[in-house]
């Protein structure tokens, strides 16, 4: 048993949070895929706790309270039982007999250990750091949440009522486990925002949000965001947290996405358009998964703040941005309505599970000026007066609205959305234009014509 | 002489095809990973410096800034000038 804490004793000798949870890591590491068992095989489910007790006891004595021992011969107990489920349903998997209760079991025993560390940390037993290692043990909770709900979903297969609701018959039993991890991290949660340590160092204060990104996490998948706007709230409302900057840059860069994305489904752009940027800016460079992940809500983003589209560069770094968004991208920019309608479409599915679809639409409006604004620029020049030289040549902006339509019309004419388009729908589409303020001027309905600004007809074109 | 013309050609839609093949397997496996769900992956470091946020080679332009105006021989400018042209004489 010695032999197997010695990993223990240095993680702990370090003061490194993330060196103990390497040693509670239920996942073998690939440099030693026989870790797990090798520990597993050093006791049994009878003798666990006494063994343990009596190899921390022998060698920590001197250097550590009572309580502490107690407290860690605890934890490693319970991550004993943990690892005793986790090799007991690996056999079976090998076997082929892996059922619906192995999966469960692990997620018990790990439910165990999490309540045994938030146990000791509450009552002040465990060193203040140890609430980073209660962090990577949520987090596995998490997963194995989610494997246990797979599972029981699989072994039960969806039995449908015969009456309307069936849809709510098939859905609540299948997130049990992990509504019950979401109650855990919320206990987590409350027991680091709520520490009354003055001394900031040794805070429990510092786990928020690497603890609130759990909870964001869990939420999303249980689809109930709006309950991740309550932990937005009640960090907001906490005035003695450290400042973000101090924070480690996965716990921010993580808390920014997830911010940014809630502000984004409130339809709060400018809010979820800074902390995009943020979560983009200090992203770890070689995470590009996350990196697409923050630009798939950036890109949409944008287009609502600024009107702007991604630039061809960024695309090219990330070929599924690019799958996802270049067709789109390309027709707004061309101001080709039946390629952006078409891309839309063919789009629709992907673009509605990762909730942009809606903000994506409306970007129709930006094909459309961009459409317009190929009307103004190919109405050329006003004729130059005597005495003016080329650098004083301005562009006609007196645009009969006959030729709005015809460019309309050119545009839809394509397939799937050529529908009839009729001066007067022209005439508010423009009015719309201008409302909006992607157009500056005024229609003059007398003489047909749509009468622009000499200067900056289309704000922030260039033209 | 014709077999000769023709088995160039024949090639040169073999390739295309397999090329398509190849842009559409391509296109598959890049949509493959967005297909999951939009979960922020586990980062593999905790913490990082902030010369390790900057992308190697990086991205200096992110948004598109230009206007191809220039851009007039592009067949929808053609097109649209020729029917606003059609306009015009009408009128």
């Amino acid at each position: 048993m010695q032999d197997a804490l010695a990993e223990f004793y240095t993680a702990y000798a370090s003061g490194s949070a993330v060196a103990v949870a390497h040693f509670l890591n239920p996942i073998s590491p690939p440099q030693n895929p026989g870790r797990l068992y090798d520990f597993w095989r050093t006791t049994n489910e009878v003798r666990v706790g006494g063994d343990v007790q009596y190899a921390l006891e022998s060698r920590l004595r001197r250097h550590m309270s009572p309580n502490e021992i107690n407290a860690w011969v605890d934890v490693i107990s319970a991550y004993w039982r943990g690892v005793d489920k986790i090799v007991k349903a690996e056999q079976a998997e090998n076997q082929g007999k892996l059922a619906e209760r192995q999966a469960i079991d692990v997620y018990d025993a790990w439910k165990d250990l999490t309540s045994t560390f938030i146990k000791y940390i509450s009552n002040g037993a465990l060193p203040h750091w140890a609430v980073f290692t209660l962090y990577f043990t949520a987090n596995h909770l998490r997963k194995f949440a989610l494997k246990a709900d797979e599972q029981m979903a699989k072994a039960k297969p969806v039995t449908f009522s015969s009456g309307f609701q069936d849809d709510i018959v098939s859905t609540t039993p299948r997130n049990e486990k992990l509504e019950e991890a979401a109650r855990v991290f919320n206990r987590i949660f409350a027991l680091c925002l709520g520490d009354r340590n003055p001394e900031l160092m040794s805070s429990r204060k510092w786990g928020v949000y690497c603890i609130a990104n759990l909870q964001f996490k869990t939420y999303f998948k249980l689809k109930t965001i709006s309950l991740s706007k309550n932990v937005v709230k009640s960090i907001a409302a906490q005035s003695d947290l450290p400042q973000f900057h101090l924070y480690p840059a996965s716990h921010r860069v993580t808390y920014m996405y997830y911010v940014g994305v809630i502000s984004f489904l409130q339809e709060d752009y400018t809010m979820a358009e800074a902390s995009l940027t943020e979560a983009w800016n200090s992203c770890y460079a070689y995470s590009s998964k996350n990196q697409e992940l923050i630009m798939s809500y950036l890109i949409p983003c944008r287009l609502i703040t600024e009107h702007k589209i991604p630039s061809a560069q960024l695309l090219n770094q990330f070929p599924h941005l690019r799958s996802l968004f270049g067709d789109l991208m390309d027709s707004i920019k061309k101001g080709d309505l039946s390629g952006f309608d078409k891309a839309l479409t063919e789009g629709e599915p992907e673009f509605v599970k990762r909730r942009i679809f809606l903000t994506l639409e409306r970007s129709r409006d930006i094909a459309l000026r961009n459409l317009f604004r190929k009307v103004f620029l190919s109405a050329g020049y006003e004729d130059l007066k005597e005495g003016q030289t080329e650098n004083d040549r301005i562009r006609k902006s007196r645009i009969p609205i006959s030729h709005f339509a015809a460019a309309l019309r050119m545009s839809t004419a394509g397939t799937g959305s050529s529908q009839v388009v009729d001066d007067d729908e022209v005439e508010c589409l423009l009015a719309n234009m201008i409302y909006k303020g992607h157009m500056k001027g005024y229609i003059s309905r007398d003489h047909g014509m749509v009468v622009l600004n000499k200067k900056g007809a289309f704000p922030k074109t260039g033209v | 002489m014709s077999g000769a013309t023709q088995a160039p050609t024949k090639s040169t839609d073999d390739k295309s095809k397999t090329v398509d093949a190849e842009n559409s397997e391509n296109k598959k496996a890049a949509v493959a990973p967005l297909e999951e769900d939009d979960e922020f992956e586990d980062f593999p470091v905790e913490d990082w410096t902030e010369e390790e946020s900057q992308i190697p080679g990086g991205t200096t332009h992110l948004w598109e800034e230009s206007w191809d105006d220039d851009d007039t021989s592009e067949d929808f400018a053609v097109q649209l000038r020729e029917e606003l042209k059609k306009l015009g004489n009408s009128k």
